[in-house]
């Protein structure tokens, strides 16, 4: 029993660190943007395709292609501001957006996916494992590659957290998601943090495509099913709350792993959004989030 | 150094100003009063660019600062405190002093720019781990003043500095926004608390329902029965 507990907690946090590349980033966009990504799965393919294209075609060294996935998925994620939801958020000006950012970015995702579609083709593509083997723990044995997919993840993270508590922009990022009339009050240009939030959050989407590549296989749609699954991680750990997204990113996957003890590993998925469902009712802010006063 | 001119502005097709006319000299300190929803707050806003105005023109040290965005009005040499003040409340007193220099070119420049602040505002010195939604109302008033000076604006736009203050704090924020401008500091000051501004300004301007309403030095305005009257409260001596 101890054995099966701790096979499916090691297989539980080796998830999480996806999930946490994933959801860090929606909720990072969602915070400082107010902008729900729904083309966030697409870039999680991009990366995954970048990755492909550097690993197998360029032959490149693993880790060299990881990277530079991971920056080719930011880099092409600066576009997304500027030529999408900065004319939008001019033409709205102080006028609510409704679902009018869901909207755009519905359409990003079927142009993204309809595009990686017609320059990849739909065939499943297949990247090697970046790194071999598994790590024999005796109660179960873990993928070096799962292993690699969790490390990178934290040191990402970690990154990413250190950024925003201590380098001048990140500060500025964390300054808009605050009060954005304050934050143009300093100086800080709105429309220059909106573009390297997007590009940063996408970038960790990118990232985790081409970390997981060698497990999911490559394909247009191969995102889609972690957008939907993030997006019920983010509510649980608190709309644009990145602390509460990492957590939560953890009790979701926990919870999975777990599951399995007591439900068929089909239905596995629902975890996610029965975890979100029973956090909504008991404590609707989120785990991390603030409850609003009235 | 400030000339609005003709100024209208407002929210949606909600016009709120309607041919609005200031100036501020350098280094001067002038009040903005005028009853509730005369545009006060609007017309600071329009100034420093949160609202685009459909009609008029406004000019800072002779050149056009229409249209400009807050941050590029920021870089020109104006500063602004919101009527909230405007703090990053989750932020530490330094990270809100550390934003406050954000157009400066390098840390050390930041760095110098925050003592300077610190040496002014020694009660921020205590404070600096604290978190800044922590801090008591009036303390908040004069990290919001602190940080819009750390890049030496010219010219400060104050929104109700006094608003939701205790007697005692408005005394220190008013000592605080006097001793700033006897540094040479230009002022234009928004508020409520009349007999406040009164006692330090040189200058007054009213508004009412969006349009000029008087000019003048606060002893002309106290020796207009009319404008006392309609603007003051007879309460006014």
């Amino acid at each position: 029993m101890l054995e099966s507990l701790l096979e499916f907690a090691i297989q539980g946090v080796v998830l999480g660190g996806l999930y946490a590349l994933f959801a860090v980033g929606l909720s990072l966009i969602f915070g400082v943007l107010d902008v729900i990504n729904i083309a966030h799965g697409e870039f999680f393919a991009l990366g995954g395709y970048l990755a492909f294209a550097g690993i197998v075609l360029l032959r490149w060294p693993a880790g060299a292609g990881v990277v530079a996935a991971a920056i080719g998925t930011g880099l092409l994620g600066l576009a997304v501001h500027p030529l999408l939801l900065g004319p939008l958020r001019r033409r709205l000006g102080r006028r609510p957006a409704g679902p009018l950012y869901l909207v755009l970015t519905l359409g990003l995702s079927t142009f993204l996916q309809s595009t990686l579609l017609l320059a990849a083709g739909g065939e499943y593509l297949r990247v090697p494992p970046h790194v071999r083997g598994v790590l024999d723990l005796g109660v179960t044995a873990v993928a070096y590659q799962r292993l690699l997919v969790l490390g990178a993840a934290v040191l990402a993270l970690a990154a990413l957290f250190a950024f925003l508590a201590h380098h001048r922009q990140g500060l500025a990022i964390r300054a808009v998601a605050q009060n954005p009339d304050a934050a143009q009050a300093m100086g800080i240009p709105l429309g220059r943090v909106h573009t390297l939030t997007v590009a940063l959050g996408v970038g960790l989407a990118g990232l985790g495509g081409a970390l997981m590549a060698p497990l999911f296989n490559v394909y247009p749609a191969v995102g889609f099913p972690l957008t939907i699954k993030a997006f019920a991680i983010v509510i649980v750990g608190g709309m644009g709350n990145l602390a509460g997204a990492l957590l939560a990113s953890f009790v979701v996957s926990l919870a999975e792993a777990f599951s399995v003890m007591a439900i068929p590993s089909e239905w596995q998925n629902l975890i996610a959004f029965v975890v979100m469902i029973a956090v909504l009712l008991l404590r609707p802010q989120g785990l991390l989030g603030r409850a609003v006063v009235r | 150094m400030l000339v609005v001119e003709g100024v209208r502005a407002g929210y949606g097709r909600l016009e709120i100003l309607q041919g609005v006319s200031l100036t501020v000299e350098p280094g001067a300190l002038v009040g903005l009063i005028g009853p509730n929803g005369a545009g006060k707050s609007t017309l600071l806003k329009t100034v420093f660019g949160y609202l685009r105005p459909g009609a008029g023109q406004i000019l800072f040290e002779g050149r056009p600062v229409t249209g400009l965005r807050p941050d590029q009005a920021r870089r020109r040499g104006l500063g602004y405190v919101a009527q909230d003040g405007g703090l990053f409340a989750e932020m530490t007193v330094h990270d809100n002093l550390v934003l406050g220099g954000y157009v400066l070119p390098s840390r050390r420049a930041v760095r110098a720019a925050i003592e300077a602040a610190l040496e002014r505002f020694p009660v921020l010195r205590d404070r600096r781990r604290q978190v800044a939604g922590s801090l008591s109302g009036g303390e908040q008033r004069i990290l919001a003043l602190a940080r819009a000076l750390v890049t030496r604006p010219r010219l400060l736009l104050v929104d109700e500095p006094s608003a939701a203050l205790a007697p005692g704090m408005i005394d220190r924020v008013y000592d605080a926004l006097v001793a700033l401008h006897r540094t040479g500091l230009a002022l234009l000051i928004v508020e409520q608390n009349v007999e406040a501004i009164l006692g330090v300004a040189g200058r007054v301007f009213v508004l009412d329902l969006g349009r000029n309403a008087f000019d003048g030095t606060p002893a002309e305005l106290r020796g207009s029965d009319r404008v006392r009257r309609l603007y003051l409260g007879e309460a006014v001596a």
